[in-house]
């Protein structure tokens, strides 16, 4: 039996992967879509062949088992309710949400509803990080004293440039996934945050740079590079690295650094071309079968999705202050 | 002939003795180490008249350079201006800012001739990094991030280790990313920093710090003593019209691999790419011509003492776990 899937908006630039990963996933019955943009969402429907909804209450009241939601930020709780309220599982987009109100609304709701409510964290599932797990968690590096991580990237431009429908600039859009990623190796909460941004990149009223100081338990501390700081000229879309520092050793992870670099006289520029796993389609594999009824192994939960949100929260918080805050999850 | 007198025989005395050899209108007039072992080390080594105390230093050198580790470098630096020589001094300036200015301080009065040697502005990567952002080559900075560092630095009397000494990783590593970017940038406004310098790990020192310029640019620096790969520098400047990136274990120019011997370990590392003239004798060059020709030198005292103080604010976040403000 295979999943039927809907998509719930292409706001969000990664709604394409997504739906590649459904067309090409055995388990997947990539069924259909909805958009408050509906011309967007005729476009998809027909490059995709699956059926066009004139609303998200039609394709709710579907044979949909699953959704996807990756509409604006401000957006995913409204959605998550719904599909909740109907019976769907969803794995949202990150980041989960843009206010903890929110964000809590989603988690009663998916837990009322009886759902399953995951946030699309497919950093998660790249082997790179997985062995870096392994190799903390058999203590090849000794005891862990120190982080150092970034996820940088160019500006996405258009809604994620607008603080109404992002919640943010830069910070919000890239502390969750390596946030995460600190939470999955070391089975700690980020207990403070420090964070200075700015805007002289793109010099608008949000901010596009953003660095991030985080303390765990026992003085374990970390910094985070969040900044949209990748030149138009860079050879590739950003970069998701993670470096361990323990008293034996240290471990550098660079996520995406299986390429080759493409120097390309049509294009005129040069082109780092990945030959790495695609951790999408890991992702949405684990979240087919986990709908299908099978255990949960990697993929992110919506609480997962939630404590990650909240620690870009608390770097605005601490912005707004001008000194470290305690990560408010509550 | 210009007569220098070095003071302080480790590592760094045999960097500045290299370059001195290769300068024809300098003679290294004597040497002095309050360790009489290591200055007859030295003197077997390089065939150069060891002096019996520093005084006597003093009285056979126009210029003194000072090598010895940082919380001595008030105690020799002081006399020799005093003496009326003209004084370049190792980095970080001291160890305290009360003895940053206090040098400050005398510099003023004796109107000396003085430089605080942070090589790093005259490393060619670094140099030209610097010239490339002022000239608006990646435009607006928006952020600037630095890694120096790898293994802990060991010595005969291990004074890296004490931090009171040495001021751990912040003070004495990372000083030279906060002099490159408080010079191409301009002078800092806050910093916020973790460090691992207050646990008392056995040869391990790391930080992580955050600083904020007066113009708006946001700088992360990273230093480590905890990297067993080696040593190795980065940086990584953007902005709103592009970005420049270093990486020196990218960008080999030349690579040796050898077996190791038995029982070979520790040391303080010196970077190297293969250059004519290396970044150790650019800077004392530096020095010795403007002894020679009365001009200024690029490295004031000040930049010396702005130097400690930014990472004297680094180590106060550190320990405090509050964002210090200048």
């Amino acid at each position: 039996m295979k999943v039927k899937v809907g998509i719930m908006s292409f706001a969000h630039l990664h709604a394409d992967s997504y739906a590649h990963c459904l067309k090409t996933n055995p388990r997947a019955e990539f069924v259909g879509i909805a958009d408050h943009d509906r011309q967007r969402a005729q476009a998809k429907a027909e490059q995709y062949g699956v059926a066009l909804f004139d609303s998200y209450e039609a394709l709710l009241a579907s044979e949909v088992q699953a959704v996807i939601i990756c509409s604006e930020n401000a957006k995913h709780a409204q959605l998550a309710q719904m599909a909740a309220a109907a019976g769907k599982h969803i794995l949202c987009e990150k980041p989960l949400m843009t206010r903890l109100e929110d964000g809590k609304a989603m988690l009663a709701a998916a837990q009322g509803a009886g759902v399953h409510l995951f946030t699309a964290f497919p950093c998660r599932f790249s082997p790179a990080f997985q062995k870096m797990k392994q190799l903390i968690d058999a203590g090849t590096i000794g005891e862990l004293l120190a982080l150092r991580g970034t996820n940088r990237g160019s500006n996405p431009g258009g809604w994620f440039n607008d603080l109404e429908l992002a919640g943010g600039g830069a910070m919000i859009d890239h502390t969750v996934h390596v946030a995460d990623l600190i939470r999955l190796l070391t089975g700690q909460e980020i207990a403070t945050v420090y964070a200075e941004t700015s805007n002289q990149m793109f010099h608008g009223n949000y901010d596009d740079t953003a660095l991030l100081t985080l303390t765990l338990q026992n003085e374990l501390f970390a910094t985070l590079d969040a900044s949209w700081s990748r030149p138009k000229t860079f050879p590739t879309w950003g970069d998701v690295t993670l470096t361990a520092i323990g008293t034996k050793g240290i471990i550098e992870m660079d996520m995406f650094a299986q390429y080759l670099l493409h120097y390309d006289d049509r294009a005129g520029r040069i082109k780092q071309v990945f030959w790495g796993d695609n951790i999408d389609a890991l992702m949405i594999d684990e979240f087919l079968r986990v709908v299908a009824g099978e255990p949960r192994c990697v993929i992110a939960t919506g609480e997962d999705g939630y404590r990650a949100a909240a620690v870009a929260l608390a770097g605005y918080e601490s912005v707004r202050r001008g000194e470290p805050v305690t990560v408010a999850y509550e | 002939m210009v007569k220098v007198g070095i003071v302080g025989l480790g590592t760094m005395g045999r960097q500045h003795m290299d370059a001195y050899l290769q300068m024809p209108d300098v003679e290294v007039a004597g040497v002095y180490d309050h360790h009489p072992d290591r200055a007859e080390a030295f003197r077997q080594q390089y065939d150069v008249p060891v002096a019996s105390s520093f005084n006597a230093l003093l009285e056979c050198c126009e210029i003194i350079d000072i090598c010895t580790p940082t919380y001595r470098h008030a105690e020799y630096a002081l006399p020799a201006i005093e003496a009326g020589k003209a004084v370049v001094c190792e980095k970080p300036l001291a160890r305290t800012i009360e003895d940053c200015e206090r040098i400050a301080e005398a510099v003023h009065k004796h109107n000396t001739l003085f430089m605080p040697a942070h090589v790093l502005r005259f490393f060619p990567e670094f140099r030209m990094a610097h010239q490339l952002i002022r000239n608006g080559a990646i435009g607006t900075p928006a952020i600037i991030r630095t890694r120096r560092g790898g293994d802990f630095p060991i010595t005969k009397s291990d004074w890296y280790a004490d931090f009171e000494k040495s001021g751990g990783v912040i003070l004495d590593l990372i000083i030279h990313d906060f002099d490159w970017l408080r010079w191409t940038l301009g002078e800092v406004e806050r910093v916020y920093a973790k460090a691992l310098t207050f646990r008392k790990l056995n040869h391990l020192d790391y930080t992580l710090v955050t600083l904020r310029f007066q113009n708006g640019t946001i700088a992360h620096v990273e230093g480590t003593w905890c990297d067993p790969g080696g040593f190795r520098v980065t940086l990584e400047a953007c902005g709103d019209a592009g970005m420049l990136e270093y990486d020196s274990a990218q960008q080999v120019a030349l690579r040796l691999a050898t077996r190791a011997d038995e029982g070979s370990a520790g040391g303080v590392q010196v970077p190297e790419s293969p250059a004519v003239e290396n970044p150790y004798y650019l800077e004392l060059r530096h020095f010795v011509d403007c002894y020679k020709t009365g001009a200024t030198p690029e490295l004031t005292v000040t930049d010396g003492v702005e130097a400690v103080r930014i990472a004297l604010m680094a180590i106060e976040s550190a320990r405090t776990g509050r964002v210090v403000k200048r």
